[in-house]
C-alpha cells in the first residue's frame, strides 16, 4: 500500500525569520506533510531586523521559541500542538536557565523533549527544532 | 538502515560506506557527504521512495567549520524546495566526519 501525501514548504509570515533563505542555505524553514509539520532547527533571530540576536541564554531561548510560535502559527498550527522538541545548547550548563524560559512557552502538557549540547555555528547559544500536528 | 512506520520511513544515521562491500569510505567532509547522499538515494529507491520525498534531515558534522563544504555537495542532491534540516557539530565515532539521518515519506 503506497499512499501519496502532499509535501509542502512552510514559510513564516515575517520574511525576516526565513533564516535559511536569507543565508541561501539548502533547506526550508519547515515542511508540512500529511498531519504533521517538521521544522528545521531555529536559532535566535531578531524578528525586527532578521539579524542574529545574542545575549543571555534566557533571551536567546525566548527569542527562538517566540519565533517558533510565529513559524507554527504562520502554518496554521501552534505551540500547543507540538509533539516533539529537540533543544541543542552550545553549553549544557545553560540547561536550567533554558528550562526556566521553556516552561513559559509550554506551561501545561508539554511535548516530548530531548536536550543535548553540541557545537553551534555563529556563536548561537541554542538551536531548537520540533515536530507539530498541522491543525 | 530504514524502518517504515505508517506513512513514513525513518532512516538511521548513515556514514560513508561502499554499499556493495560495506567498507567504510573515509575522506573529506565533501566526499563523505557525497557518498552518503548517493547511498541514501539508492536506499530510498529500493524502498519505493526517493530524495524528493525527504521531509526532515539531521546532519552531524565532526566540525561546524566544515558546514560550507557539506552544503556545497548537499544542495546538488535535493530538489527545490529542499527538506527541513538541522545541522550540528558533534563528536562522531571511528573517525567519521559526517552522519546523515532523515525522515521520508514512504
Amino acid at each position: 500500500m503506497t499512499q501519496r501525501l502532499p509535501r509542502s514548504a512552510i514559510e513564516p509570515n515575517n520574511p525576516r525569520l526565513n533564516a535559511s533563505r536569507s543565508a541561501k542555505l539548502p533547506h526550508v524553514p519547515g515542511i508540512r506533510v500529511g498531519d504533521y509539520i517538521f521544522l528545521s532547527g531555529m536559532v535566535p533571530i531578531d524578528p525586527q531586523t532578521g539579524e542574529r540576536s545574542h545575549g543571555p541564554i534566557a533571551d536567546q531561548v525566548r527569542t527562538t521559541l517566540s519565533n517558533m510560535r510565529h513559524m507554527l502559527e504562520s502554518a496554521g498550527s501552534s505551540l500547543d500542538r507540538v509533539v516533539r522538541v529537540h533543544v541543542v545548547l552550545a553549553d549544557i550548563s545553560d540547561m536550567a536557565e533554558m528550562d526556566r524560559v521553556y516552561r513559559e512557552f509550554f506551561p501545561v502538557d508539554p511535548p516530548a523533549r530531548t536536550v543535548w549540547s553540541m557545537q553551534l555555528r555563529f556563536g548561537n547559544g541554542c538551536e531548537i527544532e520540533c515536530v507539530a500536528l498541522a491543525d | 538502515m530504514a524502518v517504515r512506520g505508517g506513512d513514513f520511513l525513518f532512516v538511521s544515521g548513515l556514514t560513508a560506506i561502499d554499499l556493495q562491500s560495506g567498507a567504510a569510505m573515509r575522506g573529506t567532509t565533501a566526499s563523505e557527504t557525497r557518498q552518503i547522499l548517493t547511498n541514501l538515494k539508492e536506499l530510498l529507491g529500493k524502498a519505493g521512495s526517493s530524495l524528493d520525498k525527504v521531509v526532515k534531515v539531521n546532519v552531524l558534522l565532526h566540525s561546524m567549520l566544515e558546514a560550507p563544504n557539506m552544503n556545497e555537495v548537499y544542495q546538488r542532491f535535493f530538489p527545490d524546495p529542499p527538506p527541513a534540516r538541522t545541522v550540528c557539530g558533534a563528536r562522531l565515532p571511528d573517525g567519521v566526519k559526517v552522519i546523515i539521518e532523515c525522515t521520508v515519506l514512504a
